[in-house]
């Protein structure tokens, strides 16, 4: 697995050498010294050759290279040299051993590390689900509305209990969420919003119907989107745009939460909602989906999640 | 009565329906106390008490631009404070100990709190507005709001990724290294440029997350997969999730020193 990183003193280090600080040193040293990584990189490609070759092969090897040393007359230090190599393929390949043990082992780890994450982070979703501060501010709002504005104080009371219900069911059973119903929960707690921050905040969602049947996983695209609002726009006295998209790009589906905000903050803490999703896509998806934050040409900022592209299977009526 | 000329107060909070609110709750609880002007930030709040000069201000403690405590710093002295918030435990418990008055968010749902704080405000109108230094500086710490705060780090790197600028969390980066005038980001998946130079990285990356290791190297910790020496007795770092062999300079070898 990583014969590559056993044989240090290689061509790279000789570059380093180079470009490096030790640049000053003279033309003749600089040639030895290249030499003598030449050297060094050549004896550990062939110990790494020794310590993986099969035996059998070694041995067909050894009796080609005996035959050469019998025509050119100097079989015994061929001989010698073959004794030698048996001896360190018997050392090395104890070795290669003991390392191919030491990797499974750390693997066992990262991946009983990678599920105590992903119940830690399911853990933590159940519980910051729903922010106070989001429940008792909505709660001020309706409270508001319904002396002034009782129709909408009853409407941003529909979509706060549309917002609840869609929240909690997903955490309980282990169906596959779809990206429909991460959309309806996001559009509901961006009805509550808008209500809330008036002209500030300008949701924009346009995700194609016929996507919304795909597999996407819970709660991540409420993180972004709780994310686009606490950090980007909320924080801009002027408030802004927030766009929810979604897209097939090389057979992968991503979903882009754009907003027009304060712009990413290079020190800010990856915080744990960020760091959360990709944890969890790490874990869901083994490396084959992932979490970008870019930052598009007119400011702001435009976080994607792109997972393999997946039709749901239909879920069973409540 | 009529003597004395009527309290003034100024509300601020970002959202409308609140101040709103704040405001019926307090004519219900208070009604000689005149409003003299809303802000929906905290600049506009400190402009309006420096214009109407009113005896009290409602502050929201969450509001863009310039939050409740930064404008309550730069209004200190000058006007009684009293913070609205909607849940925020650790601001609660700093102001049941200091001398300004807070209000829980919504109002409407404690009219009795509501009759204390316009109770307290009336007794406090005779005297002069408390600095509130001692208050302002623990708010600060707790909440984070300007004023101390430890160093922050860069824990992202904006760089350019083919046409796009793209920001990539330190956890990601295996190594920096220079390379002529640009520096190169590895992570493992793929490479970026910046310009910025390890030199002034170094100084804006957490030192427990990165090591220097060569004047042009800089490895993420957490990513060294193990070190080595080549027959020069060069220590050689090897980096999870890249082939690229990292050489250690003699001036950082300590780093690396057997425990």
């Amino acid at each position: 697995m990583n014969t590559d990183q056993r044989s240090p003193g290689t061509d790279d280090a000789a570059e380093t050498g180079k470009s490096g600080p030790g640049s000053r040193q003279s033309g003749a040293r600089q040639t030895l010294q290249e030499i003598g990584d030449g050297i060094a990189a050549a004896w550990w490609r062939f110990f790494d050759w020794l310590a993986v070759v099969s035996w059998k092969k070694l041995l067909l090897v050894s009796l080609l290279a005996l035959i050469l040393g019998g025509i050119l007359k100097h079989p015994d230090p061929v001989f010698m040299f073959i004794i030698a190599s048996f001896i360190m393929k018997a050392v090395a390949g104890g070795k290669r051993r003991a390392e191919l043990t030491a990797s499974a082992a750390t693997m066992r780890a990262e991946k009983e590390q990678l599920e105590r994450t992903v119940l830690e982070a399911r853990m933590e979703a159940l519980q910051a689900q729903i922010e106070p501060h989001f429940l008792f501010n909505t709660l001020a709002s309706i409270d508001q509305l319904i002396q002034t504005d009782p129709p909408r104080a009853s409407k941003m009371q529909q979509s706060l209990i549309r917002y609840l219900r869609s929240a909690m069911p997903q955490m309980r059973d282990g169906s596959r969420p779809s990206l429909g119903q991460q959309i309806n929960l996001c559009t509901a707690f961006l009805e509550i919003m808008a209500v809330r921050m008036e002209e500030r905040l300008q949701p924009v969602v346009s995700v194609p119907e016929g996507l919304k049947s795909a597999v996407f996983p819970s709660m991540m695209l409420q993180t972004l989107v709780e994310n686009a609002i606490k950090h980007g726009l909320e924080p801009k006295p002027e408030g802004g745009r927030l766009e929810i998209g979604a897209e097939i790009v090389d057979g992968q589906l991503a979903v882009h939460v754009l907003d027009t905000g304060m712009g990413f903050m290079p020190s800010a803490e990856a915080g744990v909602g960020l760091a959360n999703v990709r944890e969890r896509l790490k874990a869901l998806y083994n490396g084959r989906a992932e979490l970008i934050i870019s930052v598009p040409p007119a400011g702001g900022t435009c976080a994607t999640i792109k997972v393999p592209y997946e039709i749901a299977p239909a879920s069973p009526p409540p | 009565m009529n003597a004395l000329p009527a309290p003034t107060a100024v509300i601020a909070d970002d959202e409308r329906l609140m101040r709103d609110q704040i405001i019926a709750s307090l004519k219900q609880a208070w009604p000689e106390l005149v409003i003299v002007g809303e802000a929906s930030n905290g600049r506009e709040a400190v402009a309006m008490v420096q214009s109407e000069e009113p005896d009290i201000v409602f502050l929201d403690i969450n509001m863009p631009g310039m939050d409740g405590i930064q404008a309550a710093k730069a209004l200190a002295g000058q006007v009684h404070v009293v913070f609205v918030t909607a849940h925020d435990q650790y601001a609660i418990t700093a102001f049941e100990h200091g001398a300004v008055d807070y209000l829980l968010k919504p109002a409407s749902a404690d009219p009795e709190r509501v009759a204390l704080t316009c109770e307290r405000l009336r007794a406090r109108l005779k005297q002069a507005p408390d600095p509130m230094n001692d208050l302002l500086a623990q708010l600060s710490q707790r909440l984070g709001a300007g004023g101390l705060k430890p160093r922050e780090y860069m824990r992202w790197v904006q760089a350019s990724v083919g046409a796009n600028i793209r920001m990539i969390p330190t956890s990601d980066i295996l190594f920096f290294r220079a390379e002529d005038k640009y520096t190169r980001v590895q992570t493992p998946g793929f490479e970026a440029l910046i310009r910025k130079p390890i030199k002034e990285l170094i100084d804006e990356l957490d030192p427990d997350e990165f090591w220097q290791i060569h004047r042009s190297t800089v490895v993420r910790v957490d990513a060294v997969g193990e070190v080595s020496r080549d027959f020069r007795g060069r220590q050689i770092v090897h980096v999870k999730g890249s082939a690229e062999k990292l050489e250690v300079s003699r001036t950082f070898n300590h780093l690396f020193k057997q425990m």
